[in-house]
């Protein structure tokens, strides 16, 4: 029911996504590579991030692997010596999945966000359980020292069928848009 | 010779008169038609006077008559006007009649599109529901992590029981046997508790999942319904506008 | 007293924001959802900006905005929204309810510094 143009569609932008809001600063290298099937949950041992967007047809959830160790605590958390870890990763990954929101906004009109919420790793080897249409993995590595993995995952409730054009240059985040 | 004198007299004053009568007809006569000539002057001329107001009469009365045609038109121009008048004032009333209909639905729309909004509220109430789900399978984990060490400490004891039965001998035999009974059912257990754990894990998932998903979805819902709002309240303030 | 009032559930974004305001000498206080800050405006009628999230529990910012023109009758306040929304049918909401701007998350202090300033001042 996800035609490949569809999928190829939410690969562009979800690569967009987490190059733009997962590294803090855009100085930041931010290498981002496919995983294989069997590779997805038992890369990482530790938590995930999950955050779901719904539309009519279709919800996406985006599940993002972290394990808190030293390297990527201290990346995280470097800005904000008192704040705990968890509320800082809790909202990048806010972020990035709400880049994905705007992007697919262009081409749904109705979508809403959820908060995110924190599971262990081990659920993402279950995902299958929610008959996913689209559903892939990838290893993200910042600065070659951070190493985060992200699972997208869309299950269809109706065709999906659209081409994503992520070549427009970011924008107008951040800035104040007047009314 | 008097006679004759007499008669040549009467015979000149006979002529003299008849001159005179004559020169005096000539003259009436030239005098009488002198008059008569100016009268006949005049006479055309009144004639012609006559002649043109006749013809001025002619016109106005043509004038008059083209202006009670016009006045007999005007008053029938009128006489539809007035009707028309009449059919557009009651159009006028019926379409005030049927503004204000619409302005009375579009009052209802607006009201009918707040309540709406206000469902809102019920995402709160599931939001504080699928919280207390959460917690809830939280608390299978914690409770199945303890299973988990009780039964991974149930095989210690077995072991120490074998090694204790062991010790004793022959006595021990019955005693070892149990132990082993004790480890098979801890081993059977252990896995119980992996396969539970696994439950709990899917259920995480599609709980997390589902819960977002009504999450987000609330959200775009609650979106398009601020949205039919905003369009309610303009429909309505344009009606209501109008009408001022 | 305090000019300006920061709205967001996540301490983590009430921090970053009020901590950059602060920095650049500005007076900032904070609330945790809508009516948290529905109630801070109450009590404090010096604040001239607030700067709110949309997605917050207990309240969301939208609703207090429609409440701060509506039930406080607080039509002087300017109010900005910070937030990871960016569909039109919620910029249009925000018009309609009386909000000033917005700016789509992450929060870039320096390109929004001045025309905080002057909002607040």
């Amino acid at each position: 029911m996800i035609s490949s143009h569809a999928k190829d569609s939410f690969e562009r932008i979800f690569r967009k996504a987490a190059q733009s809001r997962l590294a803090l600063d855009s100085g930041d290298a931010c290498d981002i590579t496919p995983l294989g099937q069997g590779e997805t949950g038992a890369s990482l041992a530790g938590d995930v991030v999950v955050l779901t967007i719904s539309s009519i047809v279709f919800r996406l959830i985006l599940v993002i692997h972290f394990d808190e160790d030293a390297s990527t605590r201290d990346y995280f958390a470097r800005n904000a010596a008192e704040r705990p870890f968890q509320e800082v990763f809790l909202e990048i990954c806010n972020l990035c999945c709400g880049a994905m929101n705007q992007e697919l906004l262009r081409y749904f009109p109705d979508l809403g966000m959820s908060t995110p919420y924190v599971l262990h790793a081990r659920c993402v080897s279950h995902l299958e359980e929610l008959k996913p249409g689209y559903l892939s993995s990838h290893a993200i590595t910042i600065n070659g020292s951070v190493h985060l993995a992200a699972t997208v995952c869309v299950c269809a409730y109706a065709p999906i069928d659209f081409i994503a054009d992520v070549s427009t240059v970011e924008e107008t985040s951040g800035e104040l848009e007047f009314f | 010779m008097i006679e004759q004198y007499l008669v040549a007299a009467l015979g000149s004053s006979a002529v003299t008169a008849v001159l005179a009568l004559s020169v005096h007809r000539v003259s009436r006569a030239k005098a009488m038609r002198q008059p008569r000539v100016e009268a006949g002057v005049r006479i055309d001329m009144l004639s012609e006077t006559n002649a043109q107001q006749s013809a001025l009469i002619d016109q106005q009365n043509q004038q008059t008559q083209e202006l009670e045609a016009t006045l007999a038109q005007l008053r029938d121009d009128l006489a539809n006007q007035v009707e028309s008048n009449e059919e557009i004032r009651v159009s006028l009333d019926a379409a005030v009649e049927v503004r204000e209909q619409l302005a009375q639905h579009a009052d209802r729309i607006a009201a009918e599109a707040l309540r709406l909004k206000s469902l809102g509220a019920t995402f709160e109430r599931w939001h504080e529901q699928m919280i207390s789900l959460m917690t809830q399978n939280k608390d299978m984990h914690a409770k199945n992590q303890e299973l988990s060490s009780i039964v991974r400490h149930v095989v210690i004891v077995s072991l120490n029981a074998s090694i204790e039965a062991a010790r004793a001998g022959q006595a021990g035999r019955g005693f070892a046997v149990v132990a082993s009974e004790v480890r098979a059912l801890a081993a059977r257990s252990e896995e119980l508790s992996k396969s539970y754990r696994d439950s709990l894990d899917i259920s995480d998932l599609t709980t997390t999942a589902t819960f977002q998903d009504i999450q987000a979805g609330g959200k775009m819902i609650t979106a398009s319904l601020a949205s039919v709002e905003a369009l309610a309240n303009q429909f309505q303030s344009k009606l209501h506008q109008a009408s001022t | 007293m305090a000019k300006i009032l920061v709205v967001d559930d996540s301490s983590t974004v009430r921090d970053e924001v009020a901590g950059f305001l602060r920095k650049n000498g500005l007076d900032v206080d904070t609330a945790v959802d809508g009516k948290d800050g529905l109630s801070k405006l109450k009590m404090s009628p010096g604040i001239k900006l607030v700067i709110s999230d949309v997605n917050m529990p207990n309240m969301d910012g939208l609703t207090m905005v429609e409440k701060i023109r509506g039930e406080l009758a607080n039509n002087a306040v300017n109010v900005v929204m910070l937030t990871t929304e960016s569909s039109p049918a919620m910029k249009e909401r925000g018009k309609a309810a009386g909000v000033k701007g917005w700016i789509v998350k992450p929060f870039k202090g320096d390109a929004v510094l001045e025309a905080f300033r002057k909002m607040a001042s």
